[in-house]
């Protein structure tokens, strides 16, 4: 069993569900970045996902795409994405799971990925243009791809993303990009129909910032993402890095109170 | 023939997107090859394109041109004198009466000159559509009529202020927008490239240009030529007068933006000094670092300003059939004036690209040989930039 399959055995025991959070590797600076993945976890985070910076980020929305062209600003890349995750691993124990654009991956090559990831302490990789018909065409052997499915999938496709899923499902909330919305639709056929066709695990991202959503959403799935919030406080808190800890923390301990 | 069913041309193609969009692709895939076969769509297509955009559009023997450089015999198929001034209405007139007929109500289109986006607003006013087209702010600048013209029909143009504000991030907010809306909006995308069945349905689009061009070539010379050459940004004009010659003994040639020249690392020469990647939505060719982040380009030419290229031209430069070179600025600019003052035909500038390399080789060749150029689009946009660079300005 891995270190993500544990996680959520252990929540079931404990009859809670998990909270993910997402940062961008690198943000405000590589050593602040990793205080914050680290005060992430103590305030309660289940998992953390690490987003890496890419030129051309076409599931992002305004906040997180902010935080990619900053990080381009910066000289931030795979390789660097890879030694952040690594730092990170120094610090923490939760499971770790890498956020890239496909092509930086395909120009390492999938299998060279797969082993410095590893090597990284990663334990899987979420890529959001990788398709499951592509993921087929480029899967390598010991590397957790999370798969994606969206309201717009359909049964069938979700019992494909079943076959290849290791660990968990990640179902985009909305036909959208990342980013905060104060409204979310109605989830829950949505949700079933997830649930009907997988045995695995079932997260939900994109639009959840507040302890209500999470609350509204934990009876139909086993994990909440939340993106947008923590990498616009750490826009805001850049140059506050006391400030910054502090917000996370408190941002961190209301939305998990709210998953128990 | 290609793609296969999974959209690869070969090694290139296939489908890069977020998950939200795979059902719509294939449900887009699916009518398409419906709609394309069903006769009432192709006579509603044909009609709009003889009475509306004006085709046939003629192959027009340039006899001072090729008398000046003294070689092969120079013919200019001219999609220039479409209806909007480019090959784009081509596209854009086929995939809004596909759009139609799927139901949609608006169409959306990235654009890199503006010719793209005043070809989809047109198709879009003419059939009733509503329609936002993304462009960069950079580009909107250095094209203000074209944004000007898309306003005029209606069309909201959204600014793109983020990174080199050009077609590579109007396309990835476009792709955003699509990603958000589309149950009832069609991304009306204007080139060869992104997620199968885009680069596919672009080409039987444009393909037009070449079947055309077999008859009216055999017509006039009562052969095939030794030579046809287009300029490849996405490469949609290129593919359009390609396809019908791929199997034919006839050379065919892509021309890239060299910019101020390949050594200079200021082009947008995809083809000649990309690596294989994925960029919007297919695996191609893409100018990009050693970590996969996808570079700026520099072209003259915003329609040529591009870091990436359609699938298919990746894989027929793997073949070898095609032969992908560049022009640069200079030379291009060189063209431009030569066509205008020799031939009274004012080039856009993504089109002189395929003029200055059939000056370069028309000399070398035989008086009989002929050589077909596809001038892809008329330069009424860019007198404003050539007249600053003459000025001695930069691009």
């Amino acid at each position: 069993m891995n270190r993500l399959q544990r996680k959520f055995e252990e929540l079931k025991t404990r009859g809670e569900k998990g909270l993910i959070g997402f940062i961008m590797a690198g943000e405000p600076d590589m050593a602040t970045g990793v205080e914050c993945a680290r005060v992430l976890q103590d305030a309660g985070c289940d998992i953390l996902e690490i987003g890496v910076p890419y030129s051309d980020p076409i599931a992002d929305g305004e906040v997180i795409e902010r935080a990619h062209f900053r990080g381009i600003e910066r000289g931030m890349n795979l390789s660097r994405g890879l030694e952040f995750m690594a730092a990170v691993r120094d610090k923490c124990e939760l499971p770790l799971v890498m956020f890239s654009y496909f092509n930086p991956i395909h120009r390492r090559g999938m299998a060279a990925f797969a082993s410095e990831l590893r090597e990284a302490g990663g334990d899987a990789v979420i890529i959001p243009d990788l398709t499951l018909e592509e993921h087929f065409r480029y899967r390598v052997q010991d590397l957790d791809v999370i798969p994606m499915v969206a309201p717009t999938t359909g049964a069938k496709r979700i019992r494909l993303a079943d076959s290849v899923a290791r660990s968990f499902l990640y179902c985009v909330s909305v036909a959208g990009v990342t980013g905060i919305r104060q409204n979310l639709p109605d989830l829950r056929e949505y949700l079933l129909r997830v649930r009907a066709n997988t045995s695995r695990p079932v997260a939900v991202g994109f639009g959840i910032s507040s302890a209500e959503q999470v609350a509204g959403l934990k009876e139909y799935a086993d994990a909440l993402v939340v993106g947008s919030l923590l990498v616009g406080t750490i826009e805001r808190y850049a140059r506050e890095r006391k400030g910054l800890l502090v917000e996370l923390a408190n941002a961190v301990a209301v939305l998990k109170a709210a998953t128990k | 023939m290609y793609p296969d069913s999974s959209g690869y041309y070969g090694e290139f193609g296939g489908r890069f997107v977020p998950e939200t969009l795979m059902p719509v692709l294939d449900e887009l895939a699916t009518r398409y090859e419906q709609i394309k076969e069903d006769p009432d769509f192709n006579t509603e297509l044909s009609y709009y394109l003889n009475q509306y955009v004006g085709r046939p559009t003629g192959l027009y023997f340039a006899k001072r041109l090729s008398q000046a450089l003294g070689g092969a015999r120079i013919y200019l198929k001219r999609e220039d004198l479409n209806h909007t001034g480019s090959h784009k209405i081509n596209n854009t007139m086929g995939q809004a009466l596909l759009a139609r007929r799927m139901g949609k109500t608006r169409v959306i289109a990235e654009t890199g000159a503006g010719q793209h986006g005043v070809a989809t607003a047109t198709a879009a006013a003419v059939l009733g559509l509503s329609c936002t087209v993304y462009m960069g702010a950079r580009d909107m600048e250095r094209q203000k009529l074209n944004v000007f013209r898309m306003q005029a029909l209606n069309a909201e143009v959204r600014a793109v202020d983020k990174g080199s504000q050009t077609l590579k991030e109007a396309t990835d907010e476009a792709f955003r927008e699509y990603i958000a809306t589309s149950d009832y909006t069609h991304y009306l995308i204007g080139s060869v490239v992104g997620p199968h069945p885009y680069p596919m349905m672009v080409r039987d689009f444009q393909s037009i240009i070449g079947r055309e061009l077999r008859y009216q070539i055999l017509e006039a010379e009562g052969k095939l030529p030794q030579y046809i050459i287009a300029c490849v940004g996405g490469g949609s004009n290129a593919m359009g007068i390609f396809y019908e010659f791929l199997t034919d003994p006839v050379h065919l040639v892509g021309v890239e933006a060299g910019g101020t020249g390949l050594e200079s690392g200021h082009h947008a020469a995809t083809l000649n000094c990309g690596l294989p990647g994925v960029l919007h939505g297919a695996l191609s060719t893409v100018l990009q670092d050693e970590e996969g982040q996808v570079l700026a380009t520099h072209s003259v030419s915003a329609g040529l300003d591009y870091p990436g290229v359609g699938p298919e031209h990746s894989h027929l430069r793997q073949l070898e059939r095609v032969e992908y070179t560049v022009a640069t600025d200079d030379e291009v600019l060189e063209a431009f004036m030569m066509l205008c003052r020799l031939e009274g035909i004012i080039p856009a500038l993504e089109s002189a690209h395929a003029v200055a390399h059939a000056m370069k080789i028309a000399p070398g060749l035989a008086r009989d040989d002929c050589l077909v150029v596809n001038l892809s689009g008329r330069g009424d946009k860019d007198v404003e930039t050539v007249a600053r660079l003459l000025k001695g300005g930069k691009a």
